[in-house]
């Protein structure tokens, strides 16, 4: 097991990871999505909103601002000491209160609790002219990406196999796979294709290269350049919204997945009534 | 009002909405725009491009 990170941001990171089978990747991937909470608006309440837009329509916007969350401080609702009363180990408040004329940002929504305001401020909520009001407390509370993409803190969140790009000796440098290649990855070198230097992760594996070298070919009957995948290496990407740290995101999810798979060992010890050990 | 993530990634895009709108009228290449934006990804890209802004036209009534 080796990972070797490229790039390692507050909110982006780049990682080859290797070692791992496909199907543990993907588990990594999908409890980063949806299994990491953090903090949104769930709860609203609207004294007055005489804005353009309906209730519903602006608490969904409210919903999806993302909100600063530090996983120490708060807990789920439900495993709070208040019952799922809503209180401040649990919940975060905010209150927005603006008359227009003007443009409703996410900076005036104010946070009771310092620690958790919004993410970027300059979040257009709506536009009000004069005479019109919104008056409102919102609740956040902490929730899993599972129940609603609101609570995911990842976008882009992906992995790729890691690319091979073999050469037969029949290649004849024409060169025509340099040119099909939207990524720019191979180069002719000497008198056969090459991978230009640094450049293997870019390849998507999408296989022009291999088609076009096929189309060309008048007596081989299979391309002289295959694009293939090295089996347990993949390079992954994760990019975060900014509520929590990619590294917590990366931290979170691992114990996450421990924590699952040890239930799953001990209902399964439950069930056949065997021990931990066997 | 611009959506304010991108529908398929998530990312926060309408805080880049004003910009676009200030420098597109100022006749700028979108391309260029959208480069310095930040947004990198055609999913992202389509959001602002696509946008259609009519809070404006919807004002007046309530």
């Amino acid at each position: 097991m080796q990972i070797t990170f490229s790039r390692f941001d507050d909110n982006v990171a780049r990682f080859i990871i290797s070692g791992f089978s496909s199907a543990f990747i993907n588990t990594y991937r999908r409890t980063m999505i949806g299994e990491v909470p953090t903090l949104a608006i769930d709860d609203v309440l609207i004294y007055d909103n005489s804005s353009a837009l309906f209730d519903e329509m602006l608490v969904h916007r409210l919903g999806l601002i993302p909100l600063k969350t530090d996983l120490d401080e708060y807990v789920f609702k439900k495993d709070c000491s208040c019952n799922g009363e809503g209180c401040s180990a649990c919940t975060s408040v905010y209150t927005l209160s603006v008359e227009g004329p003007k443009v409703v940002y996410s900076h005036d929504l104010i946070p009771q609790d310092p620690r958790a305001p919004p993410v970027e401020e300059n979040i257009p909520l709506v536009k009000i002219i004069e005479g019109q009001k919104i008056v409102l407390e919102a609740r956040a509370v902490l929730g899993r990406g599972i129940d609603h993409a609101k609570w995911q803190p990842t976008l882009a969140c992906g992995y790729k196999s890691y690319p091979r790009i073999v050469f037969d000796n029949k290649c004849d440098s024409c060169g025509m796979c340099v040119d099909e290649c939207p990524r720019n990855v191979l180069e002719i070198k000497g008198n056969s294709a090459a991978v230009v230097e640094g450049k293997i992760e870019d390849c998507t594996l999408c296989k022009l290269c291999e088609r076009i070298c096929i189309a060309n070919a008048d007596t081989w009957d299979s391309p002289a350049i295959s694009v293939k995948t090295v089996d347990d290496t993949f390079i992954f990407v994760i990019e975060g919204d900014g509520s929590i740290p990619v590294r917590q995101i990366l931290e979170y999810a691992a114990k996450e997945i421990q924590t699952k798979s040890d239930n799953l060992v001990d209902v399964l010890c439950d069930i056949s009534g065997g021990n931990v050990n066997d | 009002m611009i959506p304010i993530r991108c529908f398929t990634c998530g990312k926060v895009i309408s805080t880049s909405w004003e910009e676009f709108k200030q420098r597109r009228s100022a006749g700028e290449d979108p391309k260029e725009i959208l480069d310095d934006l930040g947004l990198s990804r055609y999913c992202c890209r389509r959001m602002i491009l696509a946008h259609k802004e009519i809070i404006d036209d919807l004002n007046p009534y309530q």
